[in-house]
């Protein structure tokens, strides 16, 4: 009987093995489970890279235009103690994981191989990882080369029958390796007959038993820490390696374990689906490091997580699941300060024998929180409480912080022996992280960078490794790049690739001067207006211009001309990549990080007064009582006759003498902006407040000299109100063009929670009502929250009620109905961005939608995807919040600065009141502080604490009553705080 | 019962006489003078001939006939148990008590298994799916597999979800004898080397599996001895066919030999519980067989040719028939089996050292291999 089997079995073609396969299973997101097939069709025509090898250079495929893309690794690779020929090293997939912050060292780790295999299993352990893997190999200084050794028909492994996975991939490497050798070893044979410089290549591994194996194949192999101690400073090196891998063995050998374990993966998806439990991102209070919350889709208010306990080990800004505690744990939230530092100071990172999870004196700050919840009854109304059960994604990041002195044991800067230390985050609400060095001595006093590797059940802290140090505390080097570190702002300088996208002309680029110009089509001439800008004084980037003439109607015509700067940046190319990385420029107090390069930010883009630039311009006409009649919306090109500062702006308008038509056009935009704003007012626009003051530097060292708080002129209302039609205009335009795609900017109406409190405090302390049903009644509100003895007060309380509100965001149109394109602040129904595309990004995609919505140029295709926009909105929120803060901590930064060495003596007000401390805002330095009790009389006073009236009675000899909106003179000094070396704003009640 | 396939044997009525005299023999000869009544046809067999399946094999026999089944699985949510599920959270979350507190006596019950989690579908050249052929070999063989139970609770996830079998026979070839057989052991040993990815989640989870397919756990596991015994599997059920020839009993007959059966059974076995009771009998089922539809032979005293009288109406021909019943001329069998030989073909199937527990341990040994 003939019989032809059906398998295409491995046996009948030994001969023939170009085609492998692998067998998975996959489960999909929507439950269904696969059995996958894949067939590998195994190549001889991958190259190996390095430029010793003729033989795959000849062999190597072609691009398009008949190119092979250049051999990456070295043919004169460094060499080492123990291979003087050189080397190339092929880490497995433990060392890229522990070692990342290693390979990425600019001075050590060159020509390394990527092996495919190594390379999947990285991006299935860790996608950051993964992608810094990837950024590696494309930095073509580091010379890392990725290998497809799945490919190649001599380097695929077939995997055995009963071998686990992981011991195939490694059993991959080493062949691997092993075919590198005796290829290499070849090429330099065929090379010439003479040469004895082999390069070996090593594979790093930590796997002992991988090891013992290549040992056995007389393969070259060496673990990562005893290859990088045969480096140049091995010591710093050695630092960076991550600590997560280090074996427990070390360990005492009956770990205590101090936290509850992690439900699975599954148990916790299914809970959440069921609705049992919860998963949000997780957020400690800054006031109380044991206490967080979990804002989670299915309540109003975020659930409480009291105790280290119940945090279980996430870190703030994790993504969580936590399940709610029972009713009989249930808590009001904390109106205690509860600081770290304070209370487990004398904590020793050695020790492991004896540790809790709660220290003793953690314990007893919690008790009194719990005694005081239940003292108060009903009344502390006490909120759901939650455990942690398990993380869904961990976002750690790299931290900022130092090492804290007192956790040193010997600090002698020449002593190597290894110790372990604490790290203290600049973010308060994140733990301080253990970490193993040997540098201790050197790094104390310095601002130092550090990753968080785990956090294991037996351990109360997290483990982390050095990544590297700044530079010395309170330097302005150091402390502006912590700073920019931890809020993630791009501060790199721009690649070559952007550069690239700039017009060749550079500076000398001008507008064309014939009509016919390509650059002229559909381009209106309005060189003739008289434009001019005004902006802060100092102004480089100057993103708008404005004018106003009167027509013959009696009607004006009032013109915004924003820089044209969707000419210069296309859709797609790097420069665009990089700015919508970036999202915007980040403002810093004595730095500008920009989002695009400077010849486009402050010369090309910029409207600078008496040349010609293009523009885009929105026209109007608005009758005499500031009611639009109609708007235009085009591409121009303008002479800006000057470039004003506010105050020179408002100097010129109102000097009586200046009648000349441009100061005349000045005025006019005066008049109408302030009809503008009222009409704004009338239909419940906030007028809100937030503490901002200037940072006077001197000009030369950028020192700090003084802190003023910023004037607002009638001139910088002017602007505002005109920047705000404008993009109200373009909102509507871009909205009825793109009613899907549209990129709009909202702002949520605050839930009433929200406002609970503060309502309740102007009640009870002030008699007043805030009234929150909408915008209009809340502006009205505010409006009556008046002290006639204390003019700030009315201030104080929009700088709070501001903090109650959402933050603003950006949208596409299509994921929104459109009642919720509501801007709540500026009381308008559609808003977007539009008037500053110098420095945000959002800006310039309006004006890439508004210039398709007028025909001047079809619309990118990127820009009609929601999908895509939705990520671009994303991204550019997120940097957005992060420019603000990291703009606020730099001011606050030299604000301290300022400070330093004096003694001065103020007003300020009480924003919030604790059982142990209140909160003082000074808005002279727009400074918020803390003044603890024990901060008043040592030892600490004992104080009465009227949570409902929000009174705190201090006993002691201080013998003073302080509450809520109280305004008090303090003394503000400044302070080293002895066990961190930092300098701190410290205010005493007067 | 199912009727059986058109094609007929194209056998004369001699020929009919003769092969039904020398299987009605004591001892039977059979077609293949080589085997006995309890003889097997030979067959090749492979198994994991389709890569992307959970479980496949193939038979072909040597006449030509070829079966290629495939078994895939899929994950369902079971949605009687998912409102038991719903039931059971509202409460555990009023009361406040442990959510998986339940989860004690979830894998205890056989039973938990249904039907409807097994699929079949046969697809035979020259018929279309709703011909009754195939309907008629799906609904056999799928009643035959459900009929213990056994191989739906294997199915059994967690009580909110279980695995749905999709079993998919293929006949390669046309049907020369009734595929019954064939395909029902093409099935059996497709399941047998069918396995299921590894579940990693617990209890009632929304359940997770391991990604690694050489993980994978058998649908029909293979135990390992047994501390307490000699090792022993549970297996699918398998039909074997049987025939009945005067008091003659033949196992797996060939398309000739069905072409003058007297009955045809379809006997349905799994292992027996306990490895020295043989096999098990799961149930059979009578085939009516395709002698039914084969021509008469004319005898000389009806032929005129032969100097005989036609009948003159039919009725007349049958009489007629009837009583030249022992002449040695074909004619159709009437059918029916008696109970002793009914009794006694079952018992040659399912005794110990039968033709059932041979063809199971044949079949188990063509997976080891």
């Amino acid at each position: 009987m003939e019989y032809f089997s059906l398998k295409r079995s491995s046996a009948a073609d030994r001969g023939q093995t170009n085609l492998s396969s692998k067998v998975y299973v996959r489960s999909t997101k929507s439950g269904k489970v696969q059995k996958i097939v894949q067939e590998l069709y195994l190549r001889q025509d991958i190259p190996c890279s390095s430029n010793l090898c003729r033989a795959c250079l000849q062999i190597a495929p072609t691009d398009y235009k008949e190119k092979t893309t250049p051999f990456v690794l070295s043919d004169t690779p460094v060499g080492s103690e123990n291979y003087p020929n050189g080397q190339y090293l092929v880490p497995d997939t433990n060392a890229f994981l522990t070692g990342m912050d290693l390979f990425e060292v600019e001075t050590a780790f060159h020509d390394v191989i990527v092996l495919q295999t190594v390379l999947e299993e990285v991006k299935n352990r860790s996608l950051p990882l993964y992608h810094r893997l990837i950024a590696l190999t494309k930095n073509e200084g580091k010379r890392f080369y990725v290998f497809f050794n799945e490919f190649r028909m001599e380097t695929h492994v077939q995997r055995d029958p009963g071998e686990t996975i992981n011991d195939r991939n490694d059993r991959a490497v080493r062949k691997a390796v092993q075919w590198y050798n005796q290829h290499i070893t070849e090429a330099v044979a065929a090379r010439s007959k003479k040469s004895k410089r082999i390069p070996s290549v090593i594979m790093i591994t930590d796997d002992r038993d991988n090891l013992r194996k290549a040992n056995a194949e007389q393969i070259p192999g060496s673990t990562l820490s005893n290859f990088v101690a045969g480096l140049e400073n091995a010591d710093e090196l050695l630092d960076m390696i991550s600590a997560a891998q280090e074996r427990r063995e070390v360990r005492s050998s009956k770990p205590e374990v101090f936290y509850p374990e992690y439900f699975s993966m599954s148990k916790m998806m299914t809970g959440v689906k069921a609705g049992t439990l919860h998963q949000g991102v997780f957020n400690v209070s800054p006031y109380n490091y044991l206490e967080g919350s979990v804002h989670v889709s299915a309540f109003d208010k975020s659930l409480l997580i009291l105790g280290r306990e119940n945090s279980n080990r996430a870190v703030s800004g994790d993504i969580v699941v936590v399940e709610v505690l029972p009713q009989d744990q249930w808590k009001a939230p904390s109106t205690k300060i509860i600081e770290e530092e304070t209370l487990n100071k004398n904590d020793n990172p050695e020790a492991e024998d004896g540790e809790t999870i709660i220290s003793e004196r953690e314990r007893r700050a919690l008790q009194d929180e719990v005694k005081r919840v239940h003292s108060e009854g009903t009344e502390g109304r006490p909120q759901p409480t939650a455990r942690v059960v398990g993380i869904t994604k961990r976002n750690w990041r790299q931290y900022v912080g130092h090492i804290d002195r007192d956790s040193v044991r010997s600090n002698s800067k020449s002593s190597r022996v290894q110790q372990i230390v604490f790290l203290v985050p600049m973010d308060k609400r994140i733990p301080k992280i253990r970490i193993r060095t040997r540098q201790a001595g050197e790094l104390l006093g310095q601002r130092i960078l550090a990753s968080i590797d785990s956090w294991e059940r037996d351990s109360r802290y997290p483990v982390g490794h050095f990544v590297r140090s700044l530079g010395q505390l309170e330097s302005k080097g150091a402390e502006t790049e912590a700073l920019l570190l931890e809020w993630d702002v791009q501060y790199r300088p721009f690649p070559k690739t952007v550069l690239d996208c700039l017009p060749v002309e550079g500076h000398d680029w001008k507008v064309p001067a014939s009509l016919g110009d390509p650059g002229w089509k559909n381009r209106k001439d309005l060189r003739d207006l008289l434009v001019c800008s005004i902006d802060p004084p100092g102004c480089v980037d100057i993103d708008d211009a404005l004018h106003a003439t009167k027509l013959p109607n009696g009607n004006f015509q009032v013109g915004v001309h924003i820089a044209d700067v969707s000419h210069f940046v296309k859709p797609n190319n790097a420069m665009d990549k990089e700015a919508s990385q970036r999202g915007t420029t980040v403002y810093l107090v004595d730095k500008r990080i920009d989002m695009l390069p400077m010849l486009l930010g402050t010369d090309l883009c910029s409207l600078k007064p008496y040349v010609e630039r293009y523009a885009f311009s929105v026209l109007w006409e608005i009758t005499p009582d500031a009611d639009i009649v109609s708007a235009d919306f085009t591409k121009s090109v303008i002479r800006s006759r000057e470039a004003f500062s506010y105050e020179q702006a408002q100097i010129r308008i109102d000097d009586k003498s200046q009648q000349d038509d441009l100061t005349n056009g000045m005025r006019t935009l005066l008049m109408l902006s302030k009809k503008l704003r009222q009409k704004r007012m009338d239909a419940g626009a906030l007028n809100l407040a937030s503490p901002e003051v200037k940072v006077q530097t001197e000009s030369e060292t950028s020192d700090p000299v003084d802190v003023q708080t910023k004037k607002l002129l009638d001139t910088n209302s002017l602007v505002e109100e005109f920047m705000l039609l404008a993009n109200t205009s373009v909102a509507g335009k871009n909205y009825e063009a793109f009613p899907q795609t549209a990129l709009l900017r909202r702002h949520g109406s605050p839930p009433k929670t929200n406002f609970e409190e503060l309502s309740n405090q102007l009640k009870i302390k002030k008699g007043l009502e805030l009234r929150v049903d909408s915008s209009k009644a809340l502006a009205d509100s505010l409006d009556t929250c008046v002290d006639s003895q204390e003019p700030f007060f009315n201030t104080l309380v929009r700088i709070m009620a501001t903090r109650c509100m959402m933050s603003a965001e950006y949208f596409c149109s299509g994921t929104q109905a459109y009642p919720e394109f509501r801007h709540y602040g500026l009381a308008s129904e559609i808003y977007t961005h539009f008037t500053s595309p110098i420095r945000r990004y959002a800006d310039l995609e309006a004006h890439r939608q508004l210039a398709a919505a007028i025909d001047y140029e079809p619309l990118q295709p990127s820009l009609q995807s929601r999908p895509k926009l939705e990520g671009v909105c994303k991204n550019i929120n997120v940097r957005h919040r992060n420019a603000q803060q990291a703009g606020r901590a730099s001011i606050e930064y030299y604000v301290g600065q300022a400070l330093k060495g004096k003694d001065i003596i103020e007003d300020g007000f009480i924003m919030k009141i604790f059982s142990n401390g209140f909160v003082v805002f000074v808005p002279r330095f727009g400074i918020e502080s803390l003044i603890r009790l024990r901060d008043l009389e040592s030892p600490e006073p004992d104080a009465v604490f009227d949570a409902e009236n929000y009174v705190l009675d201090v006993k002691g000899g201080v013998e003073r009553k302080v509450e809520l909106f109280e305004k008090v003179r303090v003394r503000i000094t400044d302070q080293v705080e002895e066990s961190t070396g930092k300098r701190k704003v410290k205010l005493g009640l007067v | 019962m199912p009727p059986s396939q058109p094609a007929l044997v194209s056998l004369s009525p001699a020929e009919l006489s003769y092969l039904r005299s020398t299987l009605a023999q004591r001892p039977p000869i059979r077609l293949d003078a080589t085997k006995g009544p309890l003889d097997f046809r030979s067959m090749r067999a492979e198994h994991d001939v389709l890569p992307g399946t959970n479980g496949s094999a193939r038979i072909a026999l040597e006449d030509g006939t070829e079966a290629l089944v495939g078994v895939k699985a899929a994950v369902e949510p079971s949605p009687l148990s998912a409102a038991l599920w719903a039931g059971h959270e509202k409460l555990t979350v009023a009361a406040g008590v442990d959510t998986h507190r339940g989860a004690d006596n979830l894998h205890s019950s056989t039973g938990r298994g249904r039907d409807a989690w097994v699929e079949m579908s046969v697809e035979i050249p020259g018929f279309r799916d709703d011909d009754a052929l195939p309907v008629f070999l799906a609904a056999m063989l799928r009643e035959t597999l459900l009929a213990t139970g056994a191989l739906t609770d294997r199915l059994h996830i967690n009580r909110r979800f279980h695995w749905k079998l999709c079993i998919d026979i293929l006949l390669l070839s046309p049907p020369l004898s009734y595929p019954l057989a064939l395909l029902s052991m093409t099935t059996h040993l497709a399941l047998l080397t069918t396995r299921l990815p590894a579940l990693k989640s617990e209890n009632d989870e929304d359940p997770m599996f391991d990604d690694d397919w050489d993980a994978a756990v058998a649908l029909y596991p293979r135990s390992s001895a047994a501390v307490d015994g000699p090792p022993h599997t549970d297996k699918p059920p398998v039909i074997v066919l049987a025939m009945v020839v005067g008091e003659n009993i033949i196992f797996d007959p060939c398309k000739e030999e069905l072409a003058v059966a007297d009955g045809v059974l379809a006997i349905a076995c799994a292992s027996a519980p306990s490895p020295s009771d043989g096999a098990r009998l799961v149930g059979f089922r009578t085939v009516d067989p395709p002698s039914h539809l084969t021509p008469p032979g004319v005898p000389n005293a009806m032929n005129t040719a032969t100097g005989g009288v036609a009948p003159a109406s039919s009725a007349d021909a049958l009489t007629q028939r009837e009583l030249l019943a022992n002449s040695g001329v074909w004619r159709p069998p009437r059918g029916g089996i008696k109970r002793a030989l009914l009794a006694n073909m079952c018992d040659l199937a399912t005794a110990k050292g039968g033709v059932a527990e041979e063809l199971l341990s044949a079949l188990q040994s063509i997976e080891v291999g």
